[in-house]
């Protein structure tokens, strides 16, 4: 609870918590996630608007087995009511599936050890097609210095297959005071090799944009668009084979 | 009809200005000026090495009763100072962070602070 109160008095508009799920250990199940009204009555308004300050629900698996993808499409209903969903693959083989099948919003990144396995192209690119988001944390790198070491190697060698697209910048932070402010983590963005423009949208738009991906994972199950068909001008002698079309269809 | 001149100076100004404040956990000393500069030196020196030791940074005020500090820096060390400052975790052992609370390239826009005003 110390923590939110330091992000609102930073300056973020919309937190979201994490719970992280382990599939090494036996007997995991999904816990229902902590309310946030239960934390605080009436959340603090953003600076500068008049809306709320929004507290999401956020749930991240740690998947190391491809038998455990399957709980994503399980029928549980403790995963519908996270708001995010974010999956940590341990292989190469798992980011493959991540980025090109698993319904996930977000694909974590890691930066606390050195990657066992190098960034491809293909499966990066359907990612950004499908609008997944790959997330780097930065409270490792405060804490320890090789860990630093390996959060900016890790980033350039995303940056080097992403161009510098769909990243989401976010800490991981147990205590009040491994928090940094937005634009200081829009200014780490530079470090990892962004540029300016690219750095402030990791802290701003793009999470936004894995909110509202979250949102429509949750609410939609196909989308239903009606696409005004161009008339064509046509002659006299095409009009009864265009007529006869249409009865067709 | 008044003929006038447009001028687009870029990257004019030689220093930036940041003002921060340092945060730290409860209790134990507070580190007078010369140790906080020493602190920002090691800082730079954790994240970028000898030659980020040596940047050129001076400390222009500062407050030992909030901690809180206004630097100066050559506006092409900004980004090496601020993540620095960012990525800073431990002053003596315990835990602490730097809140950048305004920058500028002008000093006197750090007087007034558009996110202090009580609306």
């Amino acid at each position: 609870q110390n923590i939110l109160t330091v992000c609102f008095s930073v300056g973020y508009s919309a937190v979201a918590l994490n719970h992280v799920i382990d599939f090494k250990e036996k007997k995991q199940e999904i816990i229902k996630p902590v309310s946030p009204s239960e934390l605080f009555p009436s959340l603090p308004i953003v600076q500068g608007t008049s809306k709320r300050i929004k507290v999401l629900t956020r749930l991240t698996l740690i998947v190391s087995d491809p038998s455990h993808c399957n709980l994503l499409r399980s029928t549980s209903a403790n995963i519908r009511l996270y708001d995010i969903i974010a999956v940590f693959p341990k292989t190469e083989k798992l980011f493959h599936i991540a980025c090109t099948t698993l319904d996930v919003d977000l694909v974590c990144i890691n930066v606390t050890e050195k990657l066992p396995f190098y960034f491809r192209r293909p499966p990066v690119n359907m990612a950004i097609d499908r609008g997944i988001y790959f997330e780097l944390l930065y409270t490792p790198a405060i804490k320890d210095s090789t860990m630093r070491r390996y959060t900016i190697s890790n980033a350039i060698s995303l940056m080097q297959i992403c161009k510098g697209k769909n990243i989401v910048i976010s800490s991981a932070a147990e205590r009040p005071l491994e928090l940094r402010g937005p634009y200081d983590v829009a200014n780490l963005g530079l470090l990892f090799g962004l540029s300016e423009g690219e750095a402030k949208a990791a802290v701003s738009t793009n999470c936004r944009a894995t909110m509202l991906h979250g949102e429509t994972r949750k609410s939609a199950c196909g989308v239903v668009y009606t696409v005004k068909k161009p008339r064509k001008v046509e002659e006299e002698e095409t009009v009864p084979a265009c007529k006869k079309a249409k009865t067709q269809a | 009809a008044a003929a006038f001149e447009r001028r687009v100076l870029r990257r004019a100004a030689e220093h930036h200005y940041l003002r921060v404040r340092l945060e730290l956990s409860d209790g134990g000393a507070r580190p007078n000026a010369a140790q906080f500069k020493q602190l920002v030196v090691t800082a730079l020196r954790e994240l970028h090495g000898e030659v980020g030791a040596a940047l050129p940074v001076d400390v222009l005020t500062y407050e030992e009763k909030t901690l809180s500090a206004i630097l100066r820096v050559i506006s092409s060390g900004l980004v090496k100072l601020w993540s620095a400052l960012t990525l800073l975790g431990f002053y003596q052992n315990r835990r602490c962070a730097f809140r950048v609370l305004q920058t500028s390239p002008f000093l006197l826009a750090l007087s007034g602070n558009s996110r202090e005003l009580v609306l």
